[in-house]
């Protein structure tokens, strides 16, 4: 193949992408959906639950300040600290619960798999961006909210070509 | 060309003629890193590679973390291949803690290590592309690379550093009807890298400025231990899925690329090559999965070794073989990791492809030794 032809053929090449759909993700638009509600664990069976590895959701109900949480975080992160509470619960005798740093926290889930009670999840919440390092520290309060989310992009593959539907 | 060059030569005293060039240390898309070459006009006449500016100390630090704990931080040296980086970890502390590993554990390690090797080497490619100039290049392995970022995002949930895989399987299940869209991404990101053939591989300006820069014969090849596609470029068949399986490779049928020339051209093809292999294995792997089991053997979160072992575990990863030597003395906390990476046994071979070069051809050269900065100094 001579050097003309080479040239006219990878041009033809990229013109052809002219007709073809856009691939990129507008991002604050549009928003990639997950599967699920976030990364889950089940400790009966000690496996997990697919999800988006994103912001933590503390279950006041089930916390019981155990701190294996703190204890699987120590060797990682050091992301968790183990926090007074005002309120009370009956399981929870120390009213002590994690309080979450994502100045530091990797996002290994590693905190999911050492909860025996069913307390702690991982949501689709990613965006915790702050002006301040103090606003990036979650107390037990925080984390008890549920997100408000709205992700609804995805990869749809078509004749001409790939696009985030 | 010189024929044997010892790798990191001092430097000699300069004389009028010749010129002390400092490249770096600067960040070429994966880390810093500084090579000195002494140019005599627009020769290279001497080169000396300097790595080690980021040293992380990740074997010392997992001498501090037990079994379980080591994996997150294990997998940064090259997070783009966090999984194969993280590989032979856990095949090793598998075997010091005695766990089994369920049958559709490891399948999904070899989807996720396939797909990871994808995502690393389209990274590759995209800073391949733009140090030669090439900016459509860069563009298209870039925007093609979400396809299987979105399907790791999937399993994993974390879209470059997984810590998916952990000793005694992976860290969850699959998620429902992942086969399918796992299929159809990777069916349509093998039809788009074929596309790559005309845009830059078969493209006359690419071939003009890396065909016969950077010779490395088959036999310095071997000589200077270099591996993966650096090994497979210079015509040696060597690829750790066929020649030493681990996991499910032996069921799998894996097709190694060689190609015979050895130099820039022939390094940056084989990877190339090598994700269309990929494909195909990640479509037989989820063909023969078993459709249900367990994928995660229970294990205590702070596991103890039976007694005194040592294990060394290598995988090929996506720059070549990558080993890792545990020692254990019956603790909770390995005695010793030591990582044998790739990417710095491909190193050594950089002094001598670079002399008798032109200055110009050293960023074709350098990147298609599949060198990650990160990786060699860990």
């Amino acid at each position: 193949m001579g050097t003309a032809t080479g040239i006219i053929r990878a041009l033809n090449s990229g013109i052809k992408h002219l007709a073809i759909k856009r691939f990129t993700l507008r991002y604050p638009e549009e928003k990639l959906k997950f599967v699920g509600d976030g990364y889950q664990f089940d400790p009966s069976t000690g496996v997990g639950i697919a999800g988006l590895k994103g912001r933590h959701m503390l279950f006041h109900d089930h916390c019981t300040g155990c701190q294996l949480c703190s204890i699987a975080c120590e060797g990682v992160a050091e992301a968790i600290a183990m926090v007074k509470v005002p309120e009370e619960q009956k399981q929870n005798k120390k009213s002590i619960m994690p309080q979450i740093d994502y100045g530091k926290c990797v996002f290994c889930g590693l905190c999911v798999d050492a909860c025996p009670f069913y307390a702690l999840y991982m949501t689709n919440d990613y965006e915790l961006s702050s002006f301040t390092k103090e606003g990036l520290i979650y107390t037990p309060a925080q984390l008890a909210v549920k997100p408000y989310l709205s992700q609804d992009s995805e990869i749809q593959i078509t004749d001409r070509g790939a696009t985030h539907g | 060309m010189t024929d044997i060059m010892p790798p990191g030569l001092a430097l000699k005293k300069v004389d009028e003629r010749i010129m002390t060039l400092n490249v770096g240390p600067q960040h070429p898309g994966s880390g810093h890193m500084r090579i000195v070459v002494q140019i005599d006009g627009d020769y290279i006449v001497a080169c000396d590679p300097d790595p080690g500016y980021v040293h992380r100390g990740e074997e010392k630090m997992a001498e501090y973390r037990n079994y379980i704990t080591n994996v997150p931080h294990l997998e940064r040296p090259v997070i783009h291949d966090s999984c194969n980086v993280l590989y032979p970890y856990v095949l090793g502390a598998e075997e010091i803690l005695g766990i089994e590993v369920p049958e559709r554990a490891k399948y999904v390690r070899v989807i996720c290590s396939e797909l990871n090797r994808c995502i690393y080497t389209m990274y590759w490619l995209a800073i391949y592309g733009i140090f030669l100039g090439h900016s459509t290049m860069f563009m298209w392995p870039a925007g093609d690379r979400e396809l299987l970022i979105d399907l790791m995002e999937k399993v994993s949930g974390a879209r470059v550093t997984h810590a998916h895989f952990i000793p005694g399987g992976v860290r969850n299940d699959l998620p429902a009807n992942f086969e399918d869209v796992c299929l159809r991404q990777v069916n349509y990101f093998e039809k788009r890298i074929k596309e790559y053939a005309a845009v830059f591989y078969d493209n006359p300006i690419l071939i003009s400025r890396t065909r016969d820069t950077g010779v490395l014969t088959r036999e310095n090849a071997i000589r200077y231990g270099t591996t993966g596609s650096v090994l497979r470029a210079s015509g040696v068949d060597y690829d750790l899925r066929v020649k030493a399986p681990y996991d499910v490779y032996e069921e799998l049928d894996v097709h190694t690329n060689v190609l015979k020339e050895g130099d820039s051209y022939a390094r940056s093809k084989v990877p190339w090559l090598d994700m269309m292999e990929s494909c195909n294995i990640i479509r037989q792997a989820l063909q023969k999965m078993p459709k249900s089991g367990s994928v995660r053997t229970k294990l205590k979160p702070n596991p103890k070794t039976k007694g005194p072992a040592t294990v060394y575990k290598r995988v090929e990863s996506g720059r070549g073989s990558l080993g890792c030597y545990i020692v254990s003395d019956g603790k909770t906390e390995p005695y010793r990791v030591k990582m044998s990476v790739p990417s710095f046994r491909n190193l050594l071979a950089m002094p001598n492809l670079l002399i008798g070069e032109k200055l110009g051809n050293m960023p074709s050269v350098y990147w298609s030794l599949n060198y990650w900065p990160v990786e060699a100094d860990r």
